[in-house]
């Protein structure tokens, strides 16, 4: 069971990740290559917030996902104000979190806190639990599907579609992609924190481009402008190399073949445009208890 | 003052080799739109193929282990061309699409390598490694090696580009790629020069940088650097990306000089910020975007 329950925990964690990247991927067109710089920031944020400050453990993943949002900052503004895009964009972003992963590698100690360079930050309390996950997964899916349909995510794919005309039609190109970006961010933070909570310790080395390449790939494979697409894929992702262990070596070279042949013969991925409908939900719960339907809602 | 020329020597032949990178990725940029991901991947193979023709039983010597591997890579760009981008070119598929592409190939080849051989560094197997002097400076034999033929390969691929026909076809492409076909310019043939143009640029750029540091199958997140030269030189123009690499490899070698080797690749990450806070559209870059 415990096996299980740790597929679930990791599972959970990516798809937390991997919806950030797919609000920004495949809502607003901005490709990301580097947000396990993200996940680094939030995990050791938050880690440090529990162990070094007593914070609780909520109040620490929320406090290192916005840190890792306010750091995107750092790139997302020079880059959105030089409207760098697509692959160049995506550079930065590789660029950012090889410096994290840098910094981090060479940091021993901040102030009086030994961060431990490349051995890891040790001893981190252990809070994450499957029950923790479930929550976060269920909260994190939540406000991604309400930022989708919101007049912000309304936003962002109008910025994806076409820039000039969303400009012409008074989006403001800045805000848009920021607000996006700080999201995207805000997610990968927080499912670094859930990292390290699990695991007790961090190490630079978990967020190299792998990681990255990881979150791209359960993306691509999920589907365009789709939340559960990825959702279904990023558990798939980690479940299956989990089961099969021989194949784990294969997995990325795998994952470059199928790079190439989804975009040939599916480019839209698995569930590309298929929205999370929860409106079956509503309409059951009528039946259940003979109310009537409400035609307007929905 | 030796150090500081020892080190700007040094740093020119990094720069050289960021050039051929960042020139490689103009290229295909300014014909395609897309950036060529595989890049590094065909890097790393190529200074693969190189390090094995001359340490496996074959034991080439380093010229005829150099063509070997830019034989084989030009044969792995265009096959990639082929299956990889031919069929979205074809379809006038979307840029993301073929970067996405890209990506993928890039990952194959590079976790490929990194099953078939190991991720282990290797040393480049060339002899005659000891320093040049002149006067008090001792300079690098492969340093001056690395830059001069450096800059002969990008003076070769600047004759082709101007001084002959086949050139002239992938200027046209690259102003208009449907009007060139419209010309008589065929398209295909033009792909599989663009992108085995692309296989000599990385290949010789990996042979150095192999040299230079070691072989392993990521060396090439080099690449990263290629990049953000040419973002810092102007995005798109062949001399932009030659500019932004000199530029990015002298500095680069002069902070590890002066200030610490393990900062090196943040700094050229800081200068990227920098250079866009003040100069968006890099230092060469015309504002090419359309702006309302």
């Amino acid at each position: 069971m415990g096996y299980i329950y740790a597929i679930i925990i990791l599972g959970g964690i990516n798809i937390i990740a991997v919806l950030g990247v797919a609000i920004l991927t495949c809502y607003t067109g901005l490709f990301s290559i580097g947000h396990a710089g993200f996940m680094a920031l939030g995990g050791y944020m938050s880690a440090i917030m529990v162990k070094e400050f007593n914070i609780p453990f909520p109040f620490a993943l929320i406090i290192g996902g916005t840190f890792a949002g306010l750091c995107s900052f750092i790139i997302g503004y020079p880059a959105f104000r030089s409207r760098l895009r697509g692959d160049y964009f995506a550079i930065a972003t590789l660029g950012f979190s090889e410096s994290i992963r840098l910094l981090l590698n060479n940091t021993k100690t901040i102030g009086n806190i030994t961060l431990g360079g490349a051995f890891g930050y040790m001893n981190i309390p252990s809070h994450t639990t499957v029950l923790a996950v479930i929550v976060c997964v269920i909260l994190a899916l939540y406000f991604a599907h309400m930022f989708v349909t919101s007049q912000y995510g309304k936003n962002s794919i109008s910025v994806s579609q076409d820039e000039v005309a969303a400009q012409m039609m008074g989006v403001n190109l800045m805000k848009t992609k920021m607000i996006a970006l700080f999201i995207s961010a805000f997610y990968s933070g927080v499912a670094g924190g859930l990292l390290g909570f699990y695991f007790a310790y961090l190490s630079p080395s978990f967020f190299s481009i792998t990681k990255s390449s990881d979150l791209l790939a359960a993306v691509v494979f999920g589907g365009i402008q789709s939340l559960i697409g990825p959702f279904i894929t990023a558990f798939v992702l980690v479940a299956v190399p989990e089961l099969l262990r021989s194949f784990a070596e294969w997995r990325l070279i795998i994952y470059g073949f199928l790079f190439v042949i989804v975009m040939i013969f599916r480019p839209q991925g698995l569930l590309g445009y298929v929205e999370i409908n929860m409106s079956f939900v509503r309409v059951f719960w009528n039946k259940l208890f003979h109310r009537k339907a409400k035609t307007q809602e929905g | 003052m030796e150090l500081f020329i020892q080190q700007l020597v040094s740093g020119i032949s990094i720069g050289a080799i960021y050039s051929l990178l960042a020139v490689g990725y103009a290229l295909v940029y300014s014909v395609y739109n897309f950036t060529n991901w595989a890049f590094d991947g065909f890097m790393a193979f190529g200074a693969f193929m190189a390090f094995l023709a001359i340490s496996s039983a074959l034991e080439a010597p380093f010229w005829v282990a150099a063509l070997i591997s830019i034989v084989l890579t030009v044969l792995l760009a265009v096959t990639s061309e082929k299956l990889a981008y031919s069929p979205l070119r074809k379809r006038k598929a979307p840029r993301l699409f073929m970067m996405i592409s890209a990506m993928g190939v890039n990952l194959a080849i590079v976790n490929l390598i990194n099953l078939f051989f190991g991720g282990t560094f290797r040393k480049f197997p060339v002899d005659n490694l000891q320093p040049i002097f002149i006067g008090n400076v001792s300079v690098g034999r492969m340093d001056l090696m690395a830059g001069a033929i450096s800059f002969g390969v990008l003076a070769l691929l600047w004759l082709f580009l101007y001084r002959t026909k086949w050139g002239l076809g992938i200027r046209a492409s690259s102003i208009d790629i449907l009007t060139a076909s419209l010309m008589g310019i065929n398209n295909d043939a033009v792909a599989l020069i663009v992108f085995g143009i692309t296989g000599v640029l990385s290949t010789t750029a990996g042979i150095f940088f192999g040299i230079k540091y070691a072989v392993f199958p990521m060396m090439g997140l080099v690449t990263i650097k290629a990049m953000i030269a040419s973002i810092v030189g102007g995005l798109g123009s062949l001399p932009a990306a030659i500019l932004g690499s000199m530029l990015l490899g002298i500095l680069e070698t002069l902070v590890s000089g002066y200030i610490s080797s393990t900062y090196r690749d943040l700094f050229s990450f800081f200068f990227l910020i920098v250079i866009l806070l003040f100069f968006p559209n890099g230092l060469m870059g015309k504002s090419g975007d359309e702006k309302l």
